[in-house]
């Protein structure tokens, strides 16, 4: 066992090799910080404590050097006695990947060793914050071991895959790349695995440790420093007119820099990110029109949900701006599950205690209102804007069902004109904002100049809880 | 030169094409207006480049994932 007081002695002359665990962990820590609590072994895996921006974190680090970073029962428990010691402190806990998997030659006591490392981090899934960053290949379970975790983040050389491509080749003929099968284009934009891919490696460090940031020094509300701005100002005249969301909610958090958004190529039409507001960490979740006209689907509102319950796990409040048409019909949305994964997001919802905000800016319609943290489902407050619809449909798309004998019957020139005057009829018999504020769906109407201290107040009046649960990997 | 294909992410009635073909484009410049679910959705360059080939037309119906615009 090493373990100095002291600074770690300066390192070799000679370059060091920075696929080295014990570089990656001096580099991923804060300078200074580290403390080796597993030996430098044959293991495979080399873990360590030290500080993150200044937060107590247990991270471990693969040797690749070794058999690929291929992992026995020794190199499982080196991460199993790192979780114990982050449980034990009540620390986030950072893996830096790089492995083949299990190592062949150990036979099942590896494979034993995998599965007791799925079975710590799942115990440890909601209660510690789990962040990995994977450097190279993360094959089998080394795979599956980043996939358990919260945040998973993808470097330039990261893969991810069960099997490599020689092993796809010879069983299924298919002739891939590895960066085809399980690099930043697959995970980031197809299958979701990967939560932020980054163009270096440096930068994947620096998103790791922001994460630790976000999730473990979430701080504290400061409402007097919230100052307003007019949100509406980066919106298009025309409410028919997608835009996009980013600006938005770049207005909302305190600073976009310190913001990290997850999962920004996989299901755009709903965008999930962490960042600051009044110096406290909150989780914004919002439609984004531009993507899907801001439908939600299948995929997206399982997004979404998995952001929902990871947030109410490590207690941090969420906003979320509305401005969604509808789920997204169609043959290949039900055969994708639509009803099953979009029923997620109503029990994620519906399930968390953190304080939890919506506002609607521009309309929210039908079953994607109830799922956008409406009143129904327990959300703390619910504001919205004076030109913002509630309602089960569009107006016109409204009197296209209640009138269409009617419709069908009027000259075709004349059809929208007579469609536009019963959707105005419409609006008024169903009341409108001034109905939902009536029968008490919306809170409060609040104007976009004064919706940053609105939601700042918000979720500073509520009881600061956090749900009792797990993180699975929805 | 790498190709870039624009695809539509779902089914929408093409309501105007905003670029011809030769015409350089900057990221984030508007390609096509789409109409779906009542809404008007620009499809926006995600890369700079030149337009090589235009595939659809104003008044079109289009599927998800059916190619709209070609930049090279």
């Amino acid at each position: 066992m090493t373990s100095t007081d002291h600074a770690p002695a300066p390192a070799p002359v000679e370059e060091a090799d920075p696929r080295d665990p014990l570089t990656r962990l001096t580099t991923f820590l804060d300078d200074g910080s580290l403390h080796l609590i597993s030996a430098q072994d044959r293991s495979g895996m080399l873990a360590a404590t030290g500080t993150v921006r200044g937060v107590p974190t247990v991270v471990f680090a693969a040797d690749p050097r070794i058999q690929g970073g291929a992992l026995g029962a020794e190199g499982c428990g080196v991460i199993v006695e790192a979780y114990e010691r982050a449980l034990a402190d009540d620390s986030p806990i950072v893996g830096l990947w790089h492995s083949g998997g299990a190592r062949l030659a150990d036979g099942v006591v590896s494979l034993n060793g995998m599965g007791e490392m799925f079975a710590i981090m799942t115990r440890a899934s909601g209660k510690i914050p789990q962040i990995s960053v994977v450097l190279g290949a993360a094959a089998g379970g080394a795979a599956y071991g980043p996939a358990l975790t919260d945040i998973v983040i993808l470097g330039p050389d990261g893969l991810i895959f069960v099997t490599g491509p020689d092993v796809v080749r010879s069983v299924t003929g298919e002739n891939v790349t590895a960066a085809r099968l399980g690099g930043a284009e697959p995970h980031g934009r197809r299958s979701g695995v990967v939560h932020v891919a980054t163009a270096t490696t440096e930068e994947a460090y620096d998103r790791g440790r922001q994460m630790v940031s976000l999730l473990s020094d979430q701080g504290r509300m400061d409402v007097s420093s919230v100052q307003d701005r007019d949100l509406a100002a980066t919106f298009p005249e025309s409410a028919k007119r997608a835009y996009d969301v980013h600006p938005l909610i770049a207005d909302v958090v305190d600073d976009v820099e310190d913001c990290v958004e997850l999962h920004p190529r996989w299901a755009p039409s709903i965008v999930t990110t962490l960042g600051r507001l009044g110096g406290r960490t909150i989780g914004v979740i919002a439609n984004n029109p531009l993507r899907l006209g801001g439908c939600l689907d299948a995929t997206s509102a399982e997004k979404a949900s998995r952001f929902v319950r990871m947030c109410d796990a490590f207690g941090i409040p969420l906003v979320v701006l509305v401005d969604v048409p509808g789920y997204l019909p169609g043959v290949g949305q039900e055969w994708d599950g639509v009803v099953r994964r979009g029923a997620k997001l109503l029990h994620a919802f519906a399930e968390a205690v953190v304080p939890r905000v919506t506002l609607v800016t521009r309309k929210t319609y039908g079953g994607a209102y109830i799922a956008m943290n409406s009143r129904s489902l327990g959300a703390t407050r619910v504001f919205a804007w004076p030109t913002a619809e509630v309602a089960v449909m569009g107006h016109v798309a409204a009197v296209r069902i209640l009138h269409r004998r009617r419709l069908a019957e009027v000259d075709p020139a004349e059809r929208v004109t007579v469609e536009n005057e019963l959707a105005e009829e419409h609006a008024v018999l169903a009341g409108g904002l001034p109905r939902a504020v009536e029968i008490g769906v919306v809170d409060e109407v609040i104007e976009p100049t004064t919706t940053r201290s609105a939601l700042a107040t918000a979720i500073a009046a509520a009881p600061q809880r956090r749900g009792e649960h797990g993180n699975i990997p929805l | 030169m790498a190709i870039q294909e624009v695809v539509s992410d779902l089914v929408a009635n093409v309501a105007q094409v905003q670029v011809e073909v030769g015409e350089h484009v900057e990221i984030g410049h508007e390609l096509v207006l789409l109409e779906s679910m009542k809404m008007e959705i620009p499809v926006l360059s995600e890369v700079a480049g030149t337009v090589a080939a235009v595939r659809v037309s104003p008044g079109d119906v289009v599927q998800e994932g059916e190619i709209l615009v070609v930049l090279s």
